[in-house]
Parts: C-alpha cells; sequence; structure tokens
C-alpha cells in the first residue's frame, strides 16, 4: 500500500544535477531516513517523492501505482515541513480540517477526525489558538496532527526537529517513534542528524552530492559502512581515522614512542590490494582502557600519550596520537581523570570490528 | 560640566527640531488663514496675520464657482472626476499587483525573475518617454480623453509599484507554506484566496494609500490624456490659479489649493504610518 | 490536460501585465525612440532623418535652459534634501519627546500633490504681498524678494519648494537606516572612548552609504521627473527662464506640435535616468548576490 520505489530518479536543474540517479526500495510501514549533509539532494529528493518538484528522469512508484506524473494532491500523501509551514490565519482546528475540507470530506467525518488527531496529540486545549501563539514544541504537534488528519498512504518529514531545542528535540524524537509504532505507515524522514537517523530509522540512506552512499539498517551502516565518508558521517564522536603502513597483512602503529603491529580482521583483502597504505577505520570506543575479560586475537595492549580529554559524563573522550595522526580514545570518568594527570594511560585497541579504506579514493576495502 | 553641555546639547537640538516644524507647517497654516481672509485684507495685512473674521466665502467660491478656464463652476465636478478615476484606477491596479506579487514571490517559472526585473525598471521610467505613443493608442481605441482611458493609463503604469509592494510582502513568507497547501488538496488559487489574502491586510493598506496618493495627486497624465469634462482636480486647480480674470483672488486659490490636498491629507493623517512604509518600499529597493 | 492548464496558471495569471508591460512600456518606449529619429511634427510619420531633431533640439536654447536649470535644480534640490533629511534624522533618533509628532510634520508635504506645492509656494513668494511684504512689515522696508520674477532667480524658487517637499522623505529613509543600526556598536565606540561627534561621523555616517546612495537616486528620479512643480509654481517662467526637460517635452509634444523635438527630449531625458539607475541597480545586484 504505502511502499515506495524510486527507479533511476534523477534532477537537475539547468546544468546541475541535483540527483544522480537515485534508486530505492521502500516496504511499505517502513520508517526510513535520508541523511546528508547540506546539499547532498536529500530534501530535493523528498520533495520529488511528493510532487512539488517536477522530476527530470526516471519514475516513481506509491504502492503500485506510477505517479512519477501525478499532481502531489493526489498522491494521498502528508508532509511536515522544517518550519511547520502552519497557516498564520488560521486557528489550529481549521490548520488540521484544511486538508480534509479541500478534499470535500463530510462535515461529521471532519469533526471526529480533529477530535481524534487532537487527543491522539495532546493538543485538545490548542484548538482555538492561532500558530503564533504557540510555542515551538506545540507548533510542531500541530503540524504533525494536521499531517495525520487526512491518514495518508505515507508520511514525508522534513528536518521536523531541527527548529527545536535540544531537550524537546528528544523527547519529539522519542513521540514520533512511539506514532509510528502505532500507525503503521511509511514514514520517509529528512535529517542532517545522524543520532535521528540511528534512533528512528528501519533503514537509512545516507546521500552525497546526488548519490545515494549506502542504504541499509542502522547497524550495518553503523558497523559495516560502505566508504570512508559513510563511516565518517555516521557516529559520535566520529570514526578514527588513521594512515597505517602495510606489513605482511598487518598495520604498523607508532603509539607512546612505540612500534606496535596490529592484526585485522580482513588480511587477506589487504594484500590483495597491493596496497603500501591504508586507511584504519576504528570507532572510540573500541579504544579503551584495559577490560580484564576481553580475550580476542584482535587485542593489542600500548600507551597512548594524552593531549587533552573531554568528559562528557558516562564516559570520557581521549586525544592523543597515532603515526601523528589524531585520535580518540573512550575511556571511563576514572581512567580519563586520570589521564589528564598523567599524560598518558595504558589502552587496549580491538581492531575485531575495524574497517579499512582505500587510502586515495575512501572505498572500502 | 558635562551636564551643562548636554542641556545645551537637548536645548540646541529641541530648538531646531521644533524650528523646522514651523517651516514645515508655514506653508499650511499660511494657505489656511489665507483662504479664511476677504481680498481687502490679504492686501493690506500680511502673510501670516490672523483673519480679523472669519470669512468662508472664497471656499464656497472656489468649491462651487471659481473659473478654471472658461467654465466656472469651481472645483466640485473636478472633485468628482478625481474621486471617478481614483477609486478604480486604485482597485484594479492593487488586485492586479497582488495576483502578480503571489506570483512572482511564490510561483516562481523560468523567466519570472526576469519579468519582474522588467517590472522594477518600470517604475523608474520617466513617463515622458510614453506619453506620445499612449496617446495615439488610447486615440486608437477612442478613450481619449475619457475616464475610462485614464483609469487605464493609471492602472498600467501603477502595476509596476503594487506588484512590488506584493512581490516584497510575500517573498518573505516561506515556500513550504505554498508546498503544504498543495499537499493538503489546496489549487493556485485557493491557496491565494484561503492563506494568502488573509494575512495580507497591512500590505493592502500600504498599497491602497500609495496608489491612491499617486493617482489623486497626478498632473501628467491628467492634463495630457483628459478632456474638458473629465479632468481630474490637480489640472483644474492649476488653470483656476493661472486663470487671469479681473484681479487675482488669493484667497479662492489657496482655498482651491487646500480643498485639492485635503483628501491626501487626511489619508496621511489617518494611516501616516502606512504611508511612510509604502515610500521606503516603493523608494528603497526590490 | 487540465493538469498541464494547472500548472500554467501562474503564467497565465502573469500574462495581462507581461503583455501590458511589453507594450506600454518597452513598446512604447522604441516607438518613442523611432519616432524621434523622423521628422513628425503635428502627426507621427516615419521618414526616418537621422538625428536631425537631436540637432534641432540641442540648437533650441530653450532646451539648453532646461538643462542647465535641470542640472542646477537636482544638485542644490539633492544637497539641501539630504542635508536637512539627515539633521532631521540624526536629532531625531536622541530620544526626543514627541517624535512621533514631529516626525509627521516634516513628512506631510509629501503626501500633498506638486500641484497644490506650486501653489501655496506661488503665494508665499508673490512678490507684491508674499514674504517681501511680510519682511517690509516688520520694519526692513527696502527688502526685496523677487525671485519668482527674476529670470535668474525663478529656478530657485522651484528648488525651495521642492526640498520642503521632499526633505520630509529624506528624514524617514535615514532615520529607518539609523534605526537599523545595532546598538552595541554605538556603545562599544563609547567604551571605546569616542566622542559623539566622533561616533557619528566615522562609524554611523560610514554605515548609512546604502541609504545616501538609496535617496540620491530617489531624489534624482524626482528631480529629472519634476514637471507639475514648475507648472504650477512659476509656469516655466519668466519667459522660459525656469523650464525643466519635462516641461519643455510637453510644451514640444502637446502644445507646439512639435512631436519630433519633444520624443528626441523624452529620449534624452531616459538616458539620465539609465545614467543613474543602471549603475545603481547594478551595485545593488552584486551585493545581493555576495
Amino acid at each position: 500500500m504505502g511502499a515506495i520505489t524510486i527507479q533511476e530518479l534523477t534532477k537537475s536543474y539547468g546544468e546541475t544535477n541535483v540527483l544522480k540517479g537515485i534508486d530505492l526500495a521502500i516496504d511499505d510501514g517502513e520508517f526510513l531516513i535520508l541523511v546528508g549533509p547540506s546539499g547532498c539532494g536529500k530534501s530535493t529528493l523528498m520533495n520529488c517523492i511528493a510532487g512539488l518538484e517536477d522530476i527530470t528522469s526516471g519514475e516513481l512508484f506509491i504502492g503500485d501505482d506510477n505517479v512519477t506524473s501525478v499532481n502531489p494532491k493526489d498522491r494521498d500523501i502528508a508532509m511536515v515541513f522544517q518550519s511547520y509551514a502552519l497557516y498564520p490565519t488560521m486557528t489550529v482546528e481549521r490548520n488540521i480540517r484544511f486538508g480534509l475540507e479541500m478534499r470535500k470530506y463530510p462535515k461529521d467525518e471532519i469533526e471526529s477526525t480533529v477530535k481524534d488527531v487532537a487527543k491522539l496529540l495532546q493538543i485538545e486545549h490548542l484548538l482555538d489558538r492561532k500558530p503564533s501563539q504557540l510555542s515551538g514544541g506545540q507548533r510542531q504537534r500541530v503540524a504533525m496532527g494536521r499531517a495525520l488528519a487526512r491518514s495518508p498512504r505515507v508520511f514525508l518529514f522534513d528536518e521536523p526537529l531541527s527548529n527545536l531545542d535540544a531537550k524537546l528535540r528528544v523527547e519529539m524524537r522519542t513521540e514520533i517513534k512511539k506514532l509510528h509504532k502505532r500507525l503503521g505507515t511509511t514514514i520517509v524522514y529528512v535529517t542532517h542528524d545522524q543520532v535521528e537517523a540511528m534512533t528512528l530509522a528501519d533503514r537509512i540512506a545516507v546521500m552525497k552530492d546526488g548519490i545515494v552512499q549506502q542504504f541499509g539498517t542502522p547497524y550495518e551502516i553503523y558497523n559495516d559502512p560502505a566508504n570512508r565518508f559513510v563511516a565518517d558521517f555516521m557516529g559520535s564522536p566520529a570514526m578514527n581515522f588513521v594512515e597505517c603502513i602495510v606489513f605482511e597483512g598487518n598495520l604498523i602503529v607508532e603509539s607512546g614512542n612505540q612500534r606496535h603491529e596490529v592484526v585485522i580482521p580482513n588480511t587477506q583483502a589487504v594484500i590483495d590490494s597491493g596496497l603500501e597504505t591504508v586507511i584504519l577505520g576504528l570507532r572510540p570506543e573500541m579504544i579503551t582502557e584495559p577490560k580484564p575479560h576481553a580475550e580476542s586475537g584482535y587485542i593489542t595492549q600500548m600507551q597512548l600519550g594524552v593531549q587533552v580529554t573531554e568528559p562528557t559524563g558516562p564516559d570520557t573522550l581521549a586525544f592523543g596520537e597515532w603515526n601523528g595522526q589524531e585520535i580518540q580514545a573512550r575511556l571511563s570518568p576514572e581512567v580519563g581523570a586520570q589521564a589528564e594527570i598523567d599524560g598518558e594511560v595504558q589502552i587496549q585497541v580491538d581492531t575485531g570490528k575495524a574497517v579499512l579504506f582505500h587510502p586515495q579514493t575512501g572505498a572500502r576495502i | 560640566m558635562s551636564t551643562i553641555n548636554q542641556r545645551l546639547g537637548r536645548t540646541l537640538i529641541y530648538t531646531l527640531l521644533i524650528g523646522f516644524a514651523l517651516i514645515y507647517l508655514a506653508p499650511l497654516y499660511v494657505m489656511l488663514v489665507t483662504s479664511l481672509k476677504d481680498i481687502e485684507e490679504i492686501r493690506s495685512g500680511n502673510l501670516i496675520a490672523l483673519p480679523e473674521h472669519l470669512n468662508f466665502s472664497a471656499w464656497s467660491k472656489a468649491w462651487n464657482s471659481a473659473c478654471t478656464g472658461s467654465e466656472c463652476e469651481g472645483l466640485a465636478p473636478y472633485f468628482w472626476n478625481s474621486v471617478r478615476i481614483v477609486i478604480p484606477a486604485v482597485m484594479l491596479s492593487t488586485i492586479i499587483g497582488a495576483c502578480n506579487g503571489y506570483v512572482l514571490a511564490q510561483w516562481q517559472f523560468k523567466g519570472s525573475n526576469m519579468l519582474f526585473g522588467a517590472l522594477l525598471f518600470g517604475c523608474f521610467i520617466p513617463f515622458q518617454v510614453i506619453l506620445l505613443p499612449m496617446a495615439k493608442l488610447l486615440a486608437w481605441l477612442g478613450l481619449a480623453n475619457t475616464v475610462v482611458g485614464l483609469v487605464g493609463v493609471h492602472v498600467v503604469y501603477g502595476i509596476t509599484f503594487t506588484t512590488l509592494f506584493f512581490r516584497n510582502y510575500y517573498v518573505a513568507i516561506p515556500n513550504e507554506l505554498v508546498r503544504a497547501a498543495r499537499l493538503d488538496g489546496a489549487g493556485f488559487f485557493a491557496i491565494f484566496w484561503r492563506i494568502f489574502l488573509p494575512m495580507s491586510t497591512p500590505i493592502f493598506v500600504v498599497t491602497v494609500i500609495w496608489q491612491f496618493t499617486q493617482i489623486w495627486n497626478d498632473f501628467l497624465f491628467g492634463v495630457v490624456y483628459s478632456g474638458p469634462g473629465t479632468q481630474p482636480i490637480t489640472v483644474a486647480l492649476n488653470n483656476l490659479v493661472n486663470t487671469s480674470v479681473g484681479g487675482k483672488e488669493y484667497n479662492v486659490d489657496m482655498a482651491a489649493a487646500i480643498i485639492a490636498a485635503l483628501p491626501t491629507l487626511l489619508v496621511y493623517l489617518v494611516a501616516g504610518k502606512y504611508f511612510v512604509r509604502g515610500l521606503t518600499a516603493g523608494a528603497v529597493k526590490g | 490536460m487540465f493538469k498541464y492548464l494547472e500548472n500554467q496558471l501562474p503564467k497565465l495569471v502573469m500574462a495581462p501585465t507581461a503583455i501590458a508591460m511589453f507594450v506600454c512600456m518597452y513598446g512604447f518606449i522604441a516607438w518613442t525612440v523611432g519616432l524621434s529619429f523622423t521628422k513628425s511634427r503635428m502627426m507621427p510619420q516615419w521618414d526616418f532623418v537621422g538625428l536631425v531633431q537631436y540637432e534641432k533640439l540641442f540648437a533650441n536654447p530653450r532646451w539648453m535652459v532646461a538643462l542647465d536649470n535641470l542640472w542646477i535644480f537636482t544638485f542644490l534640490f539633492i544637497v539641501i534634501s539630504l542635508f536637512l533629511g539627515l539633521m532631521l534624522a540624526i536629532f531625531l533618533d536622541r530620544n526626543v519627546r514627541a517624535e512621533g509628532a514631529l516626525r509627521t510634520i516634516y513628512l506631510y508635504p509629501m503626501a500633498i500633490s506638486f500641484v497644490v506645492t506650486g501653489t501655496a509656494w506661488k503665494w508665499i513668494l508673490n512678490p507684491g504681498l508674499g514674504i517681501e511684504k511680510l519682511v517690509r512689515d516688520l520694519g526692513f522696508s527696502d527688502f526685496e524678494f523677487r525671485w519668482l520674477v527674476d529670470q535668474d532667480m525663478a529656478i530657485y524658487t522651484i528648488v525651495i519648494a521642492a526640498v520642503w517637499q521632499s526633505s520630509g522623505f529624506v528624514m524617514a529613509m535615514f532615520l529607518a537606516g539609523l534605526r537599523g543600526i545595532d546598538d552595541s556598536l554605538i556603545k562599544a565606540a563609547q567604551i571605546d572612548g569616542a566622542s559623539t561627534m566622533r561616533t557619528y561621523w566615522h562609524i554611523i555616517l560610514p554605515m548609512m552609504k546604502p541609504v545616501f546612495f538609496g535617496a540620491i537616486v530617489v531624489l534624482s528620479h524626482i528631480a529629472i521627473k519634476s514637471f507639475d512643480l514648475v507648472q504650477a509654481l512659476t509656469g516655466g517662467g519668466p519667459g522660459y527662464a525656469s523650464d525643466l526637460p519635462a516641461n519643455f517635452m510637453y510644451t514640444f509634444a502637446f502644445s507646439r506640435a512639435q512631436m519630433g523635438v519633444g520624443a528626441a527630449s523624452a529620449v534624452i531625458m531616459l538616458c539620465g535616468v539609465l545614467a543613474i539607475l543602471v549603475p545603481y541597480l547594478y551595485s545593488e545586484l552584486r551585493s545581493d548576490k555576495q
């Protein structure tokens, strides 16, 4: 019903190609997140799905219907905008009713729908107010209410939380997730915030320069990034990237004036590539203080010179250098505090989940 | 020490400000007192002296019996001519400007920005350069010397400004509003009617005031395109003042001038805020 | 089909305006330019004679007077209006009581027709009964003020009336500009020890540059188009001593049936406006892009 299929979609404004051949298949009821840096084409892609922008080439299906050249209002979708786009002269109630009135729903059905939606979003007490009398969070709810009222096949969310303050953003994030669980309608959600992407999505499409870099579950995106860009973009604090010399399939890491040979999972691939150096990608949580029972073939112990630490509460990030390149380690608060005093710390490095990239192209090895 | 300086400064500022206020007010004052004197008093007394007793005869003469050229019916018929020209011209140019502004700000198409640039440019051309061909066109359409013709001219050259006003107002409204309404199922006109018009009151007031002042005060189009029966009040005033039958009646001239200025002055006093906004919006840039 | 029409609606709505604009503005300009190269007099006729009308125009002493007047008028009108407007704006911006009332007073002439302004000042500057008599009555019995009927001075009466009418507008523009300046900037200057005078001269006035440009463009535009004021105040007289190009154009095109010369003078006026406008719009557009 609400499945979306995008086939070889391109979009260009004159000479500039904004979308360069997008292929995505979104299942019915799926929560899909389009994420990427600004200018990557994610909002354009969403507008193409909505029909607010014409597609240059390619095809778009919602359910079984080819909607490539169907008017936005006939696509049976609803959208929540970054600025909320509430009609300023109408009350909250009339904002919610507007779409139903335009579609000539019967009066009593409109009444009951408005009531249901208001109750669901807990905005019953706001129905008579104008948007200008609402707080940011309330506007956000009304905007969602307006989208919900028509119970469409697909919801589109265009950076809906970016105008809220940090605390409210987290609250609304949870609320959106609950709503999705409850309604089970397909959602396409655009954001540049990778935390939002990780927490909300069933699947994520990471975009850059008008191309989908990787399309997968949050787990796949985080642990098995397709290239250096995806690895760098997803995850906070960001992944460490260190250029290392390859020595008999192992990597040379120099830390605290000592050379270590680090064992990596896909030794054969590195040898086959014939590269003299590769980029080692390792998430900060893989560089920790020594854990007593950690036993695997991928653990290396070493000293790390600590330049500065950043306590975040649950753990402390320590900044040091490998091969003269900055890395972050994730320490417990106690060890972190001591490391700040000592200027160095004993660490263990778990390369079991390390990923390797081509030093020039950034492609995964 | 510094407080004395400050006080001196404040006094200087107030003296200058009030002095200039008096200078700016002086012409209006002179017009008013002159219009209330009789000719004898004008000749014997001076410019700023108050009238000895109020005399409204100059006003009634200016309104219904002063000579404007060969006719001697006062300003009244021309006042109504102006009203007949101004009302439709203001309404039409404002409505067209609102539609244009809505398109140019929210429904941009290929070339719409160029179109806007071309229109903007029209705000600045000296009308002398279109006077002759427009006269030909009006004659060809059989609209020379008619109220309809004058209304048409004012509408055509007024929409550059009205479009500019509305476009600049609507361009500040995020396009997401149009997008949201389109997804809600509203079309081009429904969005304009139900969403944009209800929030346009301020810009409507600004535009109507601007157009009203411009068209009421127009002299150039009036003098070129009107005939004996259709002249607007500015043209009649000029004729009245420059018709010398017998001695000059300055009191009648002044009463006539005030009558001609009254509508726009009243609008200015009532809605000065919007008037200023129109001036700066129209003047500064697009 | 229906969808196609619906998508064309914005263009359809703009179409009448676009057509009117291209015909009644650009088409008419072309028509006038064309006419200025013909020997049209009473009626337009399309025998092209090159620059003959322009030669006639610039050989006409009346046109040369009008041009000279335009320079004098434009220069004085702009300089005095800018000075007065800026001064009033700066004073008004210094937390003055009754600011609203004062502003209303400075600006009301802008709401009045130039014809009314001309009529009023014609009476005030009247050589027999106007200011001259007023000052004489005060005891200065030799006082003379006859600019209105003086060949050399008549143009300055137009400057006076025009400044009275438009300087309030310049004040409003500057006041808006001053209000737009960030307060912390002035505080920073004061903390740095700058005097009020210095703050204005070195910090605030340089920031008003765009307002200066905007005001100059608007004022020069008013000046070039000035027609009704002259018509009402001096009638271009005495003789044609206070004619401006707009009055010249009107007289030759409509009263004297010399269309070719009239058209040529209109084209020259257009060129004058373009000379000011094009660099201005160019710089505006460039700063917009940045």
